[in-house]
Order: C-alpha cells, then sequence, then structure tokens
C-alpha cells in the first residue's frame, strides 16, 4: 500500500525566487524505510517539511504538484490533521523541547495533553514511548539536564508516543557523537522493524547501507538518483555530484583503479561486503 | 547552572500544596487590600499580620524576607530622599541650612515603602512557593489561552539558556580577537557582532522550536487534557469565593472612601 505518494512537487519558499524542490516524484510503501540523501541545500529539509506539511501550511512560499500523505492530500487539509499520521523529528535536540515542561516524562506526554488523551492512556503511553526510546530512567529528570543523544531520544519518544503512521527524520544524529547517534539509530531500526514507514535523511551512509530499504539522492531540488542503498550509494551519478560515499566504496574504488578488486564485482557498501570482496578478490 | 530563573522554592507545606488559584486570588486580594485602604500603616499591618505568617507557615520566610529587603531598600531609600526632602510646605523636623524635613514627606514615604513592600511580598508568596507550570496550567483550565500560559513558562526555562548562549558567543567572538573591554566606544563597537548572532540564532532557534511544537499538535482545536491533575477542594473553592467578594468590598470601601474624603 501507497502511504505517501509525491507528485510532480515544485516549492518556492517566499523569500527566494529559487525553487527549492523541483519536479519531485516519489512514492513510499507502508512499512518501508526510505533514506534521504544530498548536499547542503540540495532541498533534503525542504521535503521532510512537504511530507508533514508544513511546506506549504507553515512556510507558506508556492507549491505546485501534489503531496499525498495517509490519504490525505496535504494541500486540503489542516496540518493538525497531518502532525497526527506523521511525526517529524529534526537536527537540534535542545530546540525539540518545548521548554513547558519539567520532567522528560511531563515533556513526552505534551502531544497528548494537546490532543485531548485521557489522563490513563497517556501514562500508559509514555511509559511505553519512554522504554521503546530506552530512556524510562530517565523519566523524572529535567529535559534540560540531559546530553545530546538523551535529548534526541527524548524527542523522538515525544513524536513516537504520538502514534503516527509515519515517522520523518530530518538528520536526526548530526549533533551527536557516535554514542549518541547509535542510541538513536537503534531507536529508529527498532521502529522500523516493528512496521512504521520511516523517512530518515541522513549523511551517514554506512548507516542508510546498513538500514534502509531505498535510498533517494536529491541534488539542487531534483531527484537524481533513486534505488536500493547498494545501487544508489555505489553509482557514478553520486561521484559526480560530489556526494560523500562510504568508506567501504572509496576503499573499494581505489583499490580497483590498482587492480585489487574484481571490475565484475561491485562496490560494496557495507563492511560485510568490503570484507567478503577483498578476501575473494585476492584469491 | 540553574534549571530556571523562577523563583519557585520544592516544598511540602500547607502553602505549596494550596491550588494555585487559590495562591493567586490570595495574593490578589492581600495586593489589594495593601494599596486601597488609604491608612499609612494598613500596609504594615498587612505584612505583619498576614503575609509573614502565612510565608512562616510555607517555610518560605527566609527568602521572602531577603527577596523583599534587596528590592525595596534601593526604592526606600529614594522614596525617603525625594519625598522628605522635597515635600514643600510642611511641618519641619529638622532643618540643615537651607534642606529642611518635612513630617508629611516622610509619613507619605512611609505608605509608598509599606505598599511596595506588600506588593512585592505577595506576589513572593505566590511564586515562590508554586511550581509556574501548575499556576499555567490552572490558569489554561480557566480560559487562559494555551499560547499566552506556553509563553510565560517557557520564557521562565529559557531565559538561562539564552544567557549562556550569548556567553559562548562572547567567548566565540573574544577568541577571533574582538575586544569587549575598555571604553565607551570600544564595548559600543562589540556589542554588534555580539547582539547580531545571538538575534538571528535566536530567531531561527523560535522558527525550529515552532514546528517543533506545533509537530506535537500544539494548536489542537479540540480541548487538552493534563497530565499533572491539581488537586482542589471545596474548602478551597469557597475560600476563593470569599476572597472574590473580599476583593469586590476593598475596591467598594476605597471608592466610597474617595468620594467621602477627598473633596
Amino acid at each position: 500500500m501507497v502511504v505517501i505518494d509525491v507528485h510532480e512537487l515544485t516549492y518556492t519558499y517566499p523569500t527566494t525566487n529559487v525553487a527549492a524542490l523541483n519536479d519531485v516524484s516519489l512514492q513510499v510503501t507502508e512499512g518501508e524505510f526510505l533514506a534521504i540523501i544530498g548536499n547542503n541545500g540540495a532541498g533534503k529539509s525542504t521535503l521532510c517539511y512537504a511530507l508533514s506539511g508544513f511546506v506549504p501550511h507553515f512556510f507558506k512560499g508556492t507549491m505546485r504538484g501534489r503531496v499525498q500523505v495517509a490519504g490525505m492530500d496535504t494541500q486540503n487539509v489542516t496540518l493538525n490533521d497531518l502532525v497526527l499520521k506523521v511525526g517529524l523529528a529534526f537536527q537540534n535536540p535542545f530546540n525539540q523541547i518545548s521548554g513547558a515542561k519539567y520532567t522528560v516524562f511531563e515533556e513526552v506526554a505534551f502531544g497528548l495533553e494537546n490532543t485531548g488523551v485521557p489522563r490513563e492512556q497517556m501514562v500508559e503511553r509514555v511509559e511505553r514511548a519512554l522504554r521503546l526510546t530506552g530512556i524510562d530512567e530517565l523519566a523524572e529528570r529535567s529535559p534540560y539536564s540531559l546530553s545530546g543523544g538523551q535529548q534526541q531520544r527524548v524527542a523522538l519518544a515525544s513524536i513516537l508516543v504520538m502514534e503516527p503512521q509515519v515517522l520523518v527524520l530530518d538528520e536526526p544524529t548530526s549533533q551527536l557523537d557516535p554514542v549518541g547517534s547509535r542510541e538513536v539509530f537503534q531507536v529508529i531500526k527498532e521502529m522500523s522493524d516493528s512496521g512504521m514507514t520511516v523517512i530518515l535523511v541522513e549523511h551517514k551512509v554506512e548507516w542508510i547501507a546498513e538500514f534502509a530499504d531505498r535510498v533517494v539522492a536529491l541534488h539542487d531540488g531534483r531527484i537524481i538518483a533513486q534505488g536500493t542503498p547498494a545501487e544508489v550509494l555505489t553509482s557514478a551519478t553520486l561521484a559526480e555530484h560530489g556526494f560523500g560515499l562510504s568508506r567501504y566504496t572509496t576503499t573499494a574504488r581505489e583499490a580497483l583503479k590498482r587492480g585489487l578488486w574484481l571490475v565484475e564485482r561491485r562496490l560494496p557498501t557495507t563492511l560485510q561486503e568490503a570484507a567478503d570482496g577483498f578476501s575473494r578478490g585476492k584469491a | 547552572m540553574t534549571a530556571s530563573i523562577s523563583l519557585y522554592i520544592a516544598g511540602d507545606s500547607g502553602l505549596h500544596r494550596l491550588h494555585p488559584l487559590t495562591k493567586l486570588t490570595l495574593t490578589l486580594t492581600i495586593l489589594l487590600g495593601g494599596f486601597a485602604i488609604p491608612y499609612t500603616w494598613a500596609s504594615y499591618a498587612i505584612f505583619l499580620g498576614i503575609v509573614l505568617p502565612i510565608a512562616i507557615w510555607g517555610g518560605i520566610w527566609k527568602q521572602m524576607l531577603r527577596s523583599v529587603w534587596k528590592i525595596v531598600l534601593p526604592f526606600a531609600i529614594s522614596i525617603f530622599l525625594i519625598q522628605s526632602l522635597f515635600w514643600g510646605e510642611g511641618t519641619a523636623l529638622f532643618a540643615f541650612g537651607p534642606l529642611s524635613i518635612e513630617k508629611e514627606g516622610v509619613i507619605f514615604a512611609m505608605g509608598s515603602v509599606g505598599r511596595i513592600i506588600v506588593v512585592i511580598s505577595s506576589f513572593l508568596l505566590l511564586t515562590l512557593a508554586t511550581r509556574p507550570d501548575s499556576l499555567m496550567n490552572a490558569l489554561t483550565k480557566i480560559g487562559v489561552p494555551a499560547g499566552i500560559t506556553y509563553i510565560v513558562v517557557t520564557t521562565i526555562q529559557i531565559v538561562p539558556r539564552f544567557q549562556a548562549k550569548a556567553a559562548s558567543i562572547i567567548d566565540a567572538q573574544r577568541s577571533r580577537g574582538l575586544i569587549t573591554e575598555g571604553n565607551l566606544l570600544k564595548r559600543t563597537r562589540a556589542l554588534v557582532p555580539l547582539v547580531m548572532p545571538l538575534v538571528l540564532s535566536s530567531l531561527v532557534d523560535v522558527e525550529e522550536r515552532a514546528i517543533a511544537i506545533e509537530a506535537r499538535a500544539f494548536n489542537s482545536p479540540g480541548s487538552k487534557t493534563s497530565l499533572n491533575v491539581i488537586p482542589d477542594t471545596s474548602t478551597q473553592r469557597i475560600a476563593r469565593w470569599i476572597m472574590f467578594l473580599l476583593i469586590v468590598l476593598i475596591i467598594g470601601y476605597r471608592i466610597w472612601w474617595s468620594l467621602t474624603f477627598t473633596n
């Protein structure tokens, strides 16, 4: 079942003349884990906002084409209808904390208070979200006293507690150290495994190669490559546009030039593929 | 680093446990009493006879006296100086050459200081013993728009973050050679590279936070629920109505007094 259907979307922010997204078409099926890659200014965040309805409802601007999410045309419904279906989390964990709450537990409950969920149900759902994100021991701490990785997991829990159908994550680990990133990726992976549709914007291609079902590469507001991680992350198009490749792909490309990697063998994107390729290549 | 600029002191006294609206009504009643009763010593009587005993009951009297002292002292000094020296025609108490201290000026100053004490101390009664979020929660329940109470509560929590950000911008710009010390001209010139990044980054922060709370259905049109239940009792409800009545009586009394004695 198609849960997201973007059709020839072109969008321009109100203060510019240059389109941030240009003729973007994209379909995502239910339960899929889609990664979006691209350099700065490629339109990744704008696409996230378009999928969650903030484009055009929050940012205004001019939008052409159509975005359908969970059976709703985003232009025909309110932002409130959309936030109940699409959860959005983004980079800066600090700015995602409401600032109105004194404990992590209250912070995570904020969205449920806003949607008028009865108290007993609220407590149950918050506890579940805290367990899912592995922060149940932090329930009584102030959200401001936490590390970046913990804060980002609070932000995730605050969205997951609302039980959205689609999870849109815009570089949720960009401000985290490797330990914090791993903690957050693990939560995202579990969400995906449990059947939630996940859209993830991410620079860490090693993680994408391992977890994503499909990758979309954006450049200057256009989709330039789309397919499985193995196809897209090793494609020549990406290298031409100056995308950062995974260290495994880079190493194997170099090895290929020196005759250490078999020409007929596809370039690796994961540690396992690289190890396999090198051990057989040598033999 | 403190988590907030709120004055709230955690505690479990009877005062702490009162419903926030009861405390708010109490504060308003005391405040109005201090202002409206037209006798110089009334505000002192209210402070000593009502505010202070409640503060002792709530275990917050030390902090209250400290804050009252700090805030009121500079006011008191300037009011006394101005009112006693520049009263004009009056009964002189002392005279040093051309300067004389008038009795009427001193009494007027005493009255003003008393009122300031009542205002400050009654507000402290509320703020020292009430969590800002539960007060705002209670206000939202009686119909104050959620947007307004949200701004009040977040400001309390976010101002310290703002200060921390300002400090790190100052450090960053100094490490690049910005001179932030010296004469007035140098300091003024240093303001632009300090204020610009602070303002611009704060605007970005505000936009992101707006998106984040919107993503959590902040503008949901339906009715909201609340995780924390604030216990209320029928006694307190009755007490609040009595205090309302008292407020009306005090205002009525003051109007009557003005009409009778000022002409």
